[in-house]
């Protein structure tokens, strides 16, 4: 399959869902209190679920790639995490391979226990790679900037630059690797280094052709305050509530001692009912971008005897 | 003075006066000593070679000139009574809008409607004052349709437009376009031109336009200021100017100009209506009399030229002679692309045959799979189905050179003896020690192809094929005019020659056959005077004047209207 030409899998599509349709503020505030769910639980089922939900709920966006790419991207890093913690840490009961002395590491075992660890980790750094695939692809990037620029000119300033310029250099650096691949064999070969100081002074010149066409826009005037419309959509409530009531369950979890999991010395789990249904509900609340199909309204019958009204301008008989 | 005093007053929109630039740290002036005043509601066209002064000319008329580039300047300019020396650019952006070249750098926000809205969000205007300017500029220019859209899936030509909406949203007095047209397909670009120019009735906004391709906007226009060197060589209305240019610079001729210039028939004609009404008017019946009634691509009907140029007569020869080998052969291709996570075909089931030395303009409006047919032969873009073979290897120059330059000096991107061979190839042995950046266009072209032919050529022969992606974006004539030759030297050595263009006059100066896509598919193909003298938008401006089957230059458009003439006067 060819992508599209430089175009990111995360970049903002303008659908017409529920989660693009609620206010940032919503939408960051469901995202969010997913990734506190990740963080606040060290049980790796709840962790998962929360991950499930981020993974429904950009699927039910329609942010497919997004998903997809957040979701390579965090098997690599889960694979990583969990490599580097078990050879680097010792500790645990369960050694599943003595793997000698390596020079820098010392003397490394690898326990269950630390790849456990490991993979604990990868999945919360997963929860907020999907959280961030979500917002990427679903939160419009204006919204955001405009609802940022009363409070702080400068940052949205350059916010609006890097959030332009991200996707210009995506497609300045496809253009780049093309042109590197259509070189002659005798030609002199383009490293990576080569590219990428190739692809910063593009960037340095495209950076000025967007800040002069900022200036132009009107960016330097110090135009009054005005009072920006803050109507909400018919879907803030939704999203605010299942933030709520996801805090909520955490909060709560916690204190009844739910979802625990112990790595050192040895790998304990509670896999108990309470933890079992925190995560369903978790996982439930990915279908928050759902958008519930109207409902038909069945024809009215016309009653016998009465006639059609007829069209305007029509002859009566 | 305010903006509601100016408006509807004899202000001129743009008064310049004695105005001498130099960019920092340039070895000349940028502009020497420019005088203009545009009036209200005016429509100019600026015209003139590369480097002559045009951009900073409008970029001094918006700000950007000396507020955001800096260097010495002496002069002055007003905007609709503001001083564009004192107000830096988003000042003046209340006056005037500013349209610029490339696209892609003129968009700041994610969204359509986000970026029409943002001048005017910055100057503080009441969100529902807004929301009914975005409204109605994007009804002026027919793209509602687009504002929920992201600017990252947009054309060329609906970025183009984007842009536009943006700079006319604060219903400015003055705009400022920097060849808009240049990357578009001749029927977007008639369109913007004649948008701008129903903008300009209505609106009453005074439009000064930079364009390469005068014949695309003359006929629009009420006035025509020609630069030269920074100076202004030349400031009157379109008729005048093309008396100016038939002999102080031919470059600037438009074709139908050319052509009743080299028949001896005045007056120079300002655009294709005024050329039909001449002709019209010196009897011998309406253009295009005398063609057989199934014109439609080809027919060797009634006048129809009897030898030039030189491309038809290498037809002939070849069409006789032995037949040379396939450069290229695409057989029932299919190529699909990811829009917007959709899958769609942007080739279906193409056939296609190129052979050794053959010239090839390769044409279609946007998006109808040119640069992506190029790409797939260069193997960046698999097939979905079908097959596609470049038996003797294939060298393709994409859209922008500079994608070509990595290094900073010529002679280390093709180094050794077999590097020199290859610059001296392309004419550019003297400048092996030069900053690639500090080449001019036409060079910088040269080069990226030859980094493309490195390697590639056995002694002095080529790859089999040689494609070119739209190589003439912001040309002037003199440039295209050494690109033609180099195409014909490319194909002179034995490479077939494939060439995706927008620009039909170019098409026509060095290309024997046209392809022309519709949709991804093939919807005509055969020798170039025929495709190009038989519809109207992929149609030179001699063939639509003259709307004769194979007429395409004029050369051999002058030479028939001079051979009517004749007729005319033996019969009298």
């Amino acid at each position: 399959m060819n992508l599209g030409r430089g175009r990111s899998p995360l970049s903002y599509v303008g659908r017409r869902g529920p989660l693009q349709a609620a206010s940032p503020g919503a939408a960051v505030a469901y995202l969010g209190s997913l990734i506190a769910v990740g963080f606040l639980f060290p049980s790796p089922l709840v962790v998962l679920a929360a991950a499930g939900a981020l993974t429904i709920a950009g699927l039910l966006a329609g942010a497919k790639a997004a998903m997809r790419a957040s979701l390579r991207m965090s098997i690599g890093l889960v694979v990583l995490i969990a490599l580097v913690n078990a050879l680097l840490v010792d500790r645990g009961e369960t050694v599943l391979a003595r793997l000698g002395e390596w020079p820098w590491f010392g003397h490394v075992d690898v326990t269950l226990e630390a790849l456990a660890a490991g993979l604990g980790i990868g999945l919360r750094a997963t929860v907020t790679i999907l959280a961030f695939g979500v917002y990427s692809a679903c939160v419009d990037p204006d919204r955001v900037l405009r609802a940022l620029r009363p409070l702080a000119a400068r940052s949205a300033l350059s916010a609006t630059l890097v959030s332009r310029l991200v996707p210009v250099a995506a497609a300045d650096a496809a253009r780049l690797r093309d042109a590197a691949r259509l070189r002659g064999p005798g030609a002199a070969e383009v490293g990576r280094a080569a590219l990428a100081r190739r692809l910063l002074a593009g960037s340095l010149d495209r950076s000025v052709d967007v800040a002069a066409t900022l200036e132009l826009r009107g960016y330097g005037l110090a135009a009054p305050r005005v009072r920006e419309d803050r109507r909400r959509s018919r879907y803030d409530r939704r999203f605010h509530l299942l933030a709520a009531a996801l805090v909520a369950a955490a909060v709560l979890g916690r204190v009844l001692g739910l979802g625990e999991f112990q790595t050192y010395p040895s790998v304990r789990a509670g896999w108990d009912a309470g933890t079992i249904a925190l995560a369903t509900a978790v996982l439930l609340t990915g279908l928050g971008p759902l958008r519930r199909r109207p409902r038909r309204r069945a024809a009215r019958r016309r009653r016998p005897g009465r006639s059609a009204p007829a069209p305007i301008g029509a002859a009566r008989v | 003075m305010s903006e509601l005093a100016t408006r509807g007053t004899a202000v001129p929109a743009l008064a310049v006066e004695d105005l001498t630039y130099r960019y920092p740290q340039a070895s000349a002036d940028a502009l020497r000593g420019v005088s203009l005043e545009l009036g209200a509601g005016e429509f100019a066209l600026l015209a003139g070679r590369s480097a002559s002064g045009k951009s900073t000319l409008l970029r001094a008329a918006c700000g950007l000139v000396p507020h955001f580039h800096g260097g010495e300047i002496d002069g002055s300019v007003r905007v609709a009574g503001r001083d564009a020396l004192q107000a830096g650019p988003g000042e003046l952006a209340a006056v005037v809008g500013y349209v610029a070249q490339d696209p892609e750098t003129q968009v700041v926000s994610t969204t359509v409607a986000a970026e029409i809205g943002l001048p005017l969000e910055l100057r503080g205007t009441a969100p529902g004052e807004r929301a009914r300017a975005v409204e109605e500029v994007a009804l002026a220019l027919a793209i509602p349709h687009l504002l929920s859209r992201t600017v990252d899936t947009l054309s060329g030509g609906e970025l183009q437009r984007v842009a536009l909406a943006a700079a006319l949203v604060t219903r400015p007095r003055l705009v400022l376009l920097d060849e808009p047209t240049s990357q578009l397909d001749p029927v977007a670009g008639d369109e913007l031109i004649w948008l701008l120019r129903r903008l300009n009735e209505e609106w009453g906004v005074a439009v000064l336009l930079a364009e390469h391709r005068l014949e695309r906007c003359l006929a629009a226009v009420d006035r025509v200021v020609a630069m030269e060197r920074g100076a202004v060589s030349f400031d009157g209305d379109p008729g005048d100017f093309l008396n100016w240019a038939k002999d102080a610079d031919p470059a600037l001729e438009t074709p139908a100009a050319r052509l009743f210039s080299l028949a001896g028939i005045e007056p120079l004609p300002v655009g294709v209506r005024a050329a039909r009404g001449t002709l019209e008017g010196l009897g011998g019946g309406e253009p295009g009399a005398g063609r057989p009634a199934h014109s439609h691509f080809g027919g060797d009907g009634g006048g129809r030229p009897s030898g030039p140029p030189a491309r038809n007569a290498q037809n002939v020869r070849r069409a006789s002679g032995p037949r040379l080998p396939a450069a290229l052969t695409v057989k029932g291709l299919w190529v699909e692309l990811e829009r917007e996570e959709e899958l769609y075909d942007v080739l279906r089931g193409v056939d296609l045959e190129v052979r050794a030395g053959e010239r090839v303009a390769l044409m279609g409006r946007n998006g109808a799979g040119k640069s992506t047919l190029l790409r797939t032969a260069a193997g960046l873009v698999e097939a979905a189905a079908g097959k596609l073979e470049v038996p003797g290897g294939v060298a393709l120059l994409t859209q922008n050179p500079g994608d070509y330059l990595v290094r900073e000096r010529v002679g280390d991107e093709l180094p050794g003896d077999e590097g020199l061979a290859v610059l001296r190839g392309v004419g550019l042995e003297h400048a092996v020690d030069a900053d690639p950046r500090d080449l001019s266009g036409g060079e910088r072209q040269r080069l990226a192809l030859a980094i493309a032919l490195a390697g590639r050529t056995e002694g002095e022969g080529l790859p089999a094929l040689v494609a070119l992606d739209e190589p003439t974006r912001g040309m002037d004539r003199a440039r295209k005019e050494d690109l033609v030759d180099l195409i014909a030297e490319l194909a002179g050595r034995g490479a077939g020659v494939v060439v995706a263009t927008h620009d039909v006059e170019f098409a026509a100066a060095f290309a024997e056959r046209v392809v022309l896509l519709g949709e991804g598919e093939p919807i005509a193909d055969g020798p170039a005077a025929e495709v190009l003298s038989g519809g109207w938008y992929f149609a030179t401006e001699v063939a639509r004047v003259l709307d004769l089957p194979g007429v395409i230059a004029p050369e051999q458009g002058a030479e028939i209207l001079r051979e009517r003439a004749e007729g005319a006067g033996e019969e009298r």
